[in-house]
């Protein structure tokens, strides 16, 4: 029964890549400490994203083109749609498919171990924090984590890793539609209906109301809204 | 104790089909109007901007309590049962059917012949595009005849559908925009389309759902609806072939039996369980199950399959300026004489497939922020791509059925439906030149843009379906008349999907809710006007 198995997903514990990215766990028996967590009181929160980390590795992984304010509008986004993420929510019925289908159980546990591990990995080959590494020296630690996922960025809320999850919310934003065709498209914001038939703006630069010239300038465009 | 509830006329469901049945009777008529729904109440209006943000962010279904967790059957069929039904998540295409799909044998000489034609549907086909709000521009005539403008002028083409039917102009392929429940002009106290474009769920209002004109007629205090309560079984009065009652369970009170009693029935219950009531009906009388002397109930289950792919365009496109709004060509469905039977119809739509953002590039290497960025240029700047598919007809089979299915019975211990959908051999022995044909329309297109196709593949999902009690004018061949009327039982209707004979090349909506406005007539004559 559909039922049956939303509460024994409710149940489980998203031990999703809770090894981290370094393929060791994040401080000994800390990836079962955390799923025990949730698992053993379920009405605790999902284990809180650590900020500093979580920016240290949406500067690696997310287009520079986007300027810091503009990846912290991101990462913002991020983590207002991480808070509101329902893990074995119910999921949009597919076409003539008599079942009810529902959404995986909960990725931020696994998320937070993956991002304090990578601290952790980062102090012990490197001797500092993540944020005072060089953005290549980033990627080679998050690339472990990262594995075989691909080749699409998939849906943020199935990414196995951090690092995936950051880009796959971000990509599929207007804003990055947006970025990509230097225009404004605007998906799926009611735009009315008198613009459909014109070849969408050029998108303005914040700088100088010129396009984009690739990393130069943080754009004009309003961060997609988490629900 | 059980609770009675008279009415002149029992509507079961409350969908689509059963808004314009009601809509129609209630204007038309004095008849009282009971409406019973086994589903309750979802998402309202209002609450449709929330669950829309919830589906675009997490994929959430937008209509929340929106089916039964045990009234589940084995097949194709749809999940919802809800106030408003399977239209409040539907897309809101509604082209009508060709001519052509209801004279079949005397065309083509395969399939069967409709008891009705597409001229004696025409005005329902209209009234029902004015009671849904329909947007839309006529094609050419001779392959979408019609004998009134739309009531709305189309959607707008998007700057991407523009260039796309430049290109398809070259081609000599005539498209036209799809129409759309959607508004666009304030329509029955209905918004207009603001290009949210998530038509699943309209955050506006602008798309039709039944739940509207539903609530309309409550307010008018037209008719009462009877929500979370499920129709078990119809019975007849004693020794006679007329309902007497529909026996219904209230699903928040099951041990309290709930009574339907009306001069007339209609069974709106769409295209699965609407058989299914009848053959759980089954009595010393009807030992098969009501409306099935000739054992037709369940068979000829119907829907159209499809051939799909995306082509490969030499032009500068923006995916996302209008995703729900697509291109139509009826053409090859009103194809005239033919050597070999093939018909079916063509859409296009702006895509971005082959053209998103990816994690690795073609040779699986591992990108970051600006790499993606920049291998996501490159593949929108050389080029775009489209969306193209063909709905084409399959002939049903007798034994292409819904049956009772012991082996799954719901909380109340009712065999769920079972449908084992089957073409007929025709079907089968055409499918590779229908194949054939219809790729190298596709092909022919490509062509023409100087592209190529990306991906083609076929589908044998029986989509739009209907059938289970096909009209027919002999009762040894068909469960109801022309009009909904089942051979059986003088007062006892079915409508919509249920009755249809074949299932065109088209989105079926449309047709069944004409079909609903015809049965409607007939039903309307039994009582005074107002
Ligand atoms: C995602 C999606 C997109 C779609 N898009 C399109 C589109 O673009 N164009 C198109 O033409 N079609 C589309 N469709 C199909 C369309 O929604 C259906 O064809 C149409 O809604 C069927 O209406 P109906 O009234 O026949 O049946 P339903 O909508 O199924 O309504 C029947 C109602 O009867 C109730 N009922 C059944 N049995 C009983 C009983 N025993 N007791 C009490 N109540 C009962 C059910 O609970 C249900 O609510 C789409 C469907 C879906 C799911
Ligand atoms: S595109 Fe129009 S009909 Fe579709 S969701 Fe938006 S407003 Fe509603």
């Amino acid at each position: 029964m559909p039922e049956t198995r939303r509460s024994f997903l409710k149940q489980s514990v998203a031990t999703v890549a809770a090894v981290s990215a370094t393929g060791c766990a994040p401080d000994g028996e800390s990836s079962r400490r955390t799923g025990d967590l949730s698992a053993d009181d379920p009405g605790a929160g999902p284990a809180p994203l650590p900020a500093p980390t979580l920016r240290a590795v949406a500067e690696a992984v997310l287009p520079e083109e986007l300027g810091a304010e503009g990846r912290e509008r991101a990462v913002t986004a991020f983590e207002r749609w991480s808070d509101g993420l329902e893990p074995v929510a119910e999921l949009s019925h597919p076409y003539l498919v008599p079942e009810t289908r529902y959404s995986g159980p909960d990725p931020r546990p696994g998320w937070a171990a993956q991002l304090q591990g990578l601290e952790k990995e980062c102090r012990a080959r490197h001797g500092t924090n993540l944020a005072d590494l060089d953005v290549a020296g980033r990627r080679q630690l998050l690339a472990r984590g990262v594995g075989q996922a691909g080749p699409g960025l998939g849906s943020a809320a199935n990414a196995n890793h951090i690092a995936v999850a950051l880009m796959a919310h971000f990509f599929a934003s207007p804003v990055a539609t947006d970025m990509c065709y230097r225009r404004t498209i605007a998906k799926q914001q009611c735009r009315g209906l008198e613009g459909a038939p014109a070849e969408p703006e050029v998108l303005a630069a914040r700088t100088n109301g010129a396009p984009s010239e690739g990393r130069r300038g943080a754009l004009t465009i309003a961060t997609g809204a988490a629900p | 104790m059980t609770r009675v509830i008279e009415s002149d006329v029992c509507i079961i469901g409350a969908g689509i089909t059963s808004a314009m049945v009601a809509e129609r009777l209630a204007e038309r008529t004095g008849a009282s109007i009971t409406i019973v729904e086994a589903g309750g109440r979802t998402a309202s209006l209002a609450e449709r901007t929330h669950t829309r943000a919830r589906m675009l962010a997490y994929g959430e279904n937008p209509y929340p309590n929106d089916h039964i967790p045990d009234q589940t059957g084995t097949g194709e069929m749809y999940r919802q049962m809800v106030v408003g039904g399977s239209a409040m998540h539907w897309g809101g295409a509604i082209p009508r059917y060709s001519p052509e799909d209801f004279r079949l044998q005397s065309l083509y000489g395969l399939g069967f012949d409709w008891p009705i034609t597409f001229d004696d549907l025409e005005p329902y086909y209209q009234e029902a595009e004015e009671r849904i709000g329909a947007a839309g521009e006529q094609g050419p005539p001779d392959c979408d005849p019609r004998s009134r403008p739309y009531p709305m002028p189309p959607l707008p083409l998007s700057y991407n559908l523009a260039r796309m039917r430049e290109w398809t102009d070259r081609a000599e392929v005539p498209f036209w925009t799809q129409p759309w429940a959607r508004n666009t002009e304030p329509y029955r106290g209905r918004n207009v389309c603001q290009r949210c474009d998530t038509c699943a769920v309209c955050p506006t209002g602008a798309k039709y759902t039944p739940d509207f004109a539903l609530d309309q007629l409550l307010t008018a205090g037209r008719i009462d609806l009877i929500p979370r309560t499920l129709v078990r079984r119809l019975a007849l009065e004693p020794g006679t072939d007329r309902i007497a009652v529909a026996e219904a369970v209230n699903r928040d009170a099951p041990d309290e039996p709930v009574e339907f009693r009306a001069g007339t029935f209609v069974i709106a219950g769409g295209h699965a369980w609407s058989s299914h009531l009848l053959l759980l009906s089954a009595n010393s009388r009807f030992p098969d199950g009501l409306a099935n002397r000739t054992g037709n109930v369940g068979r000829y289950m119907t829907g159209h399959w499809f051939v799909s792919g995306y082509i490969d365009l030499p032009m500068r496109l923006y995916p996302g300026i209008f995703v729900n709004n697509s291109l139509l060509s009826h053409r090859f469905a009103s194809p005239g004489p033919l050597d070999r039977y093939v018909r079916h119809d063509i859409r296009l739509w702006e895509s971005d497939v082959g053209r998103a953002p990816r994690l690795r590039n073609g040779d699986g290497s591992l990108l970051w922020g600006d790499e993606i960025m920049a291998d996501w240029r490159e593949r929108t700047e050389s080029g775009a791509t489209a969306r193209i598919r063909a709905y084409y007809d399959v002939l049903p089979d007798r034994d292409s059925r819904l049956t009772l299915d012991g082996t799954n019975t719901n909380v109340l211990g009712d065999p769920m439906p079972r449908i084992d959908y089957r073409p007929d051999p025709t079907t089968l022995d055409l499918e590779d030149h229908t194949h054939t044909t219809i790729l190298g329309r596709f092909e022919h297109l490509a062509r023409t843009a100087g592209g190529s196709i990306m991906s083609t593949r076929s589908s044998r999902l029986y989509e739009h379906p209907g059938g289970g009690c096909r009209m027919g004018d002999d009762p040894a061949t068909s469960v109801v008349d022309r009009w909904g009327r089942t051979h059986d039982h003088e007062n006892l209707f079915v409508v919509g999907a249920p009755t249809i004979v074949s299932s065109g090349c088209a989105n079926g909506t449309l047709t069944f809710c004409a079909l609903s406005l015809m049965s409607a007539e007939e039903i309307g004559k039994g009582f005074d006007r107002t």
